[in-house]
């Protein structure tokens, strides 16, 4: 498993090499020697968590995110563009079940570009959101990004 | 698809993109306080990036290119909204530090 794990990292590097220096071969080919070098430090720095991603749901999440993305943009334009500017803006608190580290912070990250909601503070399982319209359905929308999250790294 | 098809298509994404900055930018003057302000130019900054990313894909000269702008849109995103999260936790806790100043 480990040893997946770090080609895994690896590949992904090296595509992150090759997409940077453009897909010029001399410096593809220079990526060749850097990109091992440079994995083997990221793994030292930053060890790979218990739980690995799931492709699909990973893809999954990437569609939602893209979509959401889309309404947030949306959903702020107009808001700004109307005269009467609707928001009612406040705070809210909402509590994960989804464990600490990445998959908190993703949430937490995730949330601030959805539609309506920003992250304030994240202490534990708590999370302080602020809603540019309180009177939305914001509980319903934080429920389905963490949703989606925790089936991304399945426990 | 036509080559004036594509190119009319890409100004209107990079269109789009621009005027999604500049709403972004609008919610700068028209909001009331940082947090709103934050909001405004996470979600209509990210969009617009996406879209002129989007506009920016049919002329780049190839695939690794191509990667190139996608990850950029990527790694602005995660600033962004690390950024963002920074910011509103400063404000927030200046707020209740004032809070308890007021109260004392």
């Amino acid at each position: 498993m480990k040893a997946l794990d770090a080609a895994i990292r690896t590949a992904w590097l090296f595509v992150a090499w090759w997409a940077l220096a453009e897909g010029e071969a001399a410096a593809v080919a220079f990526g060749l020697g850097a990109v091992p070098l440079i994995a083997l430090l990221s793994w030292r720095l930053f060890p790979p968590g218990a739980r690995r991603p799931r492709v699909l749901a990973t893809f999954a999440f990437g569609g939602y995110f893209l979509v959401g993305s889309v309404a947030a943009g949306v959903d702020v334009a107009r808001r700004l563009l109307s005269p009467r500017l609707p928001i009612s803006p406040g705070y809210m608190s909402y509590k994960t079940s989804l464990p600490a580290g990445s998959p908190r912070w993703l949430l937490a990250n995730t949330l601030s570009l959805l539609p309506g909601t920003l992250s304030v503070t994240l202490r534990g399982p708590e999370i302080e959101l602020h809603c540019l319209d309180t009177t939305a359905e914001v509980h319903d929308a934080v429920a389905r990004a963490e949703e989606h999250i925790a089936r991304m790294f399945p426990l | 698809m036509p080559d004036s098809l594509v190119t009319l298509l890409q100004a209107l994404l990079l269109t789009l993109g621009c005027l999604f900055f500049l709403v972004g930018t609008l919610g700068l003057f028209r909001l009331p306080d940082t947090l709103a302000r934050i909001h405004a130019l996470t979600k209509a900054d990210n969009l617009g990036l996406g879209l002129i990313v989007l506009g920016l894909l049919p002329s780049v000269p190839g695939p690794a290119t191509a990667a190139k702008i996608l990850f950029i849109w990527l790694v602005a995103l995660a600033a962004s909204a690390t950024a963002a999260h920074l910011v509103a936790r400063t404000v927030r806790a200046s707020d209740s530090r004032s809070d308890r100043e007021d109260g004392a």
